[in-house]
């Protein structure tokens, strides 16, 4: 990991991240985390399925997508083995428990992001966005199923975690660990700053395409609501094609009376 | 939520973006039954705080109070106090309104004197060296709490240099280097958090509804962009021992802007301009 060349590491979000990186280093049995090479703005990461829970026996790979912001704003979480518990390649973002993403805090870390998200795997979906509640065998068959997945990468997943026990957390922090909550995010990627984009040349097509028609329908929308002010979507096609007929007549028209005269 | 007052000038701007996003919430209900509108709003508001970082700096130069007066021309209530203000101070500094203004134009005021007074500079730099470990015993997470710690002691270092070999323009620039700048915040937010949480017995007095201090302290001190209350500055002003003074500009009936000094009785070395959710720097 040579990122001295490429980033500016007098900015604290670079410093502060190759150090959340040295700390990561070494594996334990619940995490693994380490920045892409080329990026220090996307990490991989995999955690152990919770003890005792559906997820025992898995090991759950993903992504971890941090803004340019970063620790001011929070690091999104990708899932990409699937689980059961919230779909994979979707953005999941940390917060208080029934607060909004506002309530990150600069003090929390990947670390912690990772923690919780171990932690917060056995609770109920509720239906939350981004959630999934499949049965406890379906589960279960994802837990085995997860330990033969391979990340073009990192390489076998399975292999990354290791038999240390990991620093146990400190009382406040597994108090706090409990309180955050992973909830996917709603609002359209094109919200997201461009300098994420920039820092993330790799960021994903894939988890744009699977947010889905609507997210990717509102901007555009938007777009047109300003120049043109008609065609609002492909919802009014019928609208469209009514305008396009229209059009057709005039010019239609336009060319009889040229030719009449 | 963050309430997000903005100078007059953003004023039309804003209420653009405003009617926009209601154009927006229309269409995309169409599209989107699902969409709550708590993210909406969100969304309306990430717009907004980013057309706000797009024209005001985090700290702006210094000003005459002669711009407050064209600001609010043809209002009486606040001209009779933006005359009464002229009377008492020489100049001001816009903040940006993005809910970390008081803790941005405490620190930008009180480290601009630091580089001018020696001896309160060395005070203040003994009590920000050991204000780690105090944190780190209260709980706070010590990985994190010392990347915080590092850079604002570094630029705290730059300050003790003396204005001969660190600048007034170089703390400017710092202040509005985003990196630097937010990290002297969450510092400041995370000493204020301590201090609450410390004298917690104290403060609970002035929390309304049922939430503890601490419950109080992770939702609306330690995240970024959460707007200051008086508990924050009565916090912090007693953890650092600094004083600040407050002159509140609103529309109460005084005809003067009305000083309140946070902790009382101690001298004030910041004074601060208080609109309706915002603070400014003032300089006597």
């Amino acid at each position: 990991m040579d990122f001295e060349g490429k980033y500016n590491i007098k900015s604290p979000a670079v410093k502060r991240l190759m150090r959340e990186a040295c700390e990561l280093k070494e594996p334990t049995e619940e995490y693994w985390a380490h920045p892409l090479d080329d990026n220090l703005f996307e990490w991989h990461f995999t955690v152990q399925g919770p003890p005792a829970t559906d997820f025992e026996g898995g090991v759950y790979h993903g992504r971890i997508l941090l803004p340019a912001e970063y620790p001011m704003k929070p690091p999104n979480i990708i899932l990409i083995t699937p689980n059961g518990r919230f779909e994979t390649n979707k953005k999941i973002c940390l917060s208080i428990s029934g607060h909004h993403p506002e309530t990150w805090q600069p003090s929390w870390s990947i670390r912690t992001a990772l923690l919780a998200l171990i932690a917060f795997m056995p609770t109920p979906g509720n239906g939350t966005i981004g959630s999934l509640d499949y049965t406890p065998e379906e589960r279960q068959m994802l837990a085995r199923k997860s330990q033969m997945l391979e990340c073009p990468s990192c390489g076998k997943v399975v292999e990354q975690l290791s038999s240390s026990v990991s620093k146990p957390p400190t009382q406040e922090e597994s108090s706090l660990i409990r309180q955050i909550a992973l909830k996917a995010e709603e609002q359209p990627v094109e919200e997201e700053g461009e300098n994420e984009e920039e820092q993330q040349p790799s960021e994903d097509k894939p988890v744009r395409q699977r947010l889905g028609v609507s997210q990717h329908l509102q901007p555009q929308s938007q777009l047109q609501h300003a120049t043109v002010g008609v065609v609002s979507s492909t919802s009014d096609s019928y609208k469209n094609w009514l305008m396009w007929f229209l059009v057709a007549v005039i010019i239609f028209l336009i060319y009889r009376r040229l030719f009449l005269v | 939520m963050l309430n997000v007052i903005v100078p007059r000038d953003l004023y039309d701007k804003t209420a653009l973006t405003g009617t926009m996003g209601d154009e927006k919430q229309v269409s995309s209900t169409t599209f989107d039954t699902d969409a709550n509108q708590d993210e909406l709003i969100m969304q309306q508001q990430r717009r907004i705080e980013k057309e706000i970082s797009e024209t005001t700096a985090l700290v702006g130069d210094l000003e005459g109070l002669g711009m407050l007066e064209d600001e609010y021309a043809g209002d009486d209530v606040y001209c009779q106090k933006v005359h009464d203000l002229a009377g008492k101070y020489k100049s001001m500094r816009r903040t940006r309104p993005d809910g970390n203004c008081f803790f941005r134009a405490f620190s930008y005021a009180y480290l601009e004197q630091l580089l001018e007074d020696r001896e309160e500079y060395e005070r203040f730099r003994d009590l920000a060296a050991k204000s780690k470990n105090s944190l780190v015993e209260l709980g706070f997470p010590q990985f994190t709490v010392e990347d915080f710690h590092d850079i604002f002691m570094e630029v705290i270092d730059h300050v003790g240099k003396g204005p001969t070999f660190f600048s007034q323009k170089e703390l400017h620039k710092m202040f509005n280097d985003q990196g630097y700048s937010d990290y002297i915040v969450v510092y400041l937010r995370l000493i204020t958090s301590g201090q609450l949480q410390r004298d917690s017995e104290f403060y609970q007095h002035f929390i309304e509804g049922d939430r503890s201090v601490a419950d109080f302290c992770h939702q609306e001190v330690e995240p970024m962009y959460k707007e200051s209350d008086h508990i924050h500055i009565i916090a912090l002003s007693a953890a650092l021992n600094v004083g600040v003074r407050v002159r509140y500009m609103d529309r109460g009936e005084a005809s003067e802007v009305i000083a309140h000094d946070f902790p009382e009785g101690i001298h004030p070395a910041v004074h601060l301009l208080y609109r309706p959710g915002h603070y400014d720097i003032l300089y006597p």
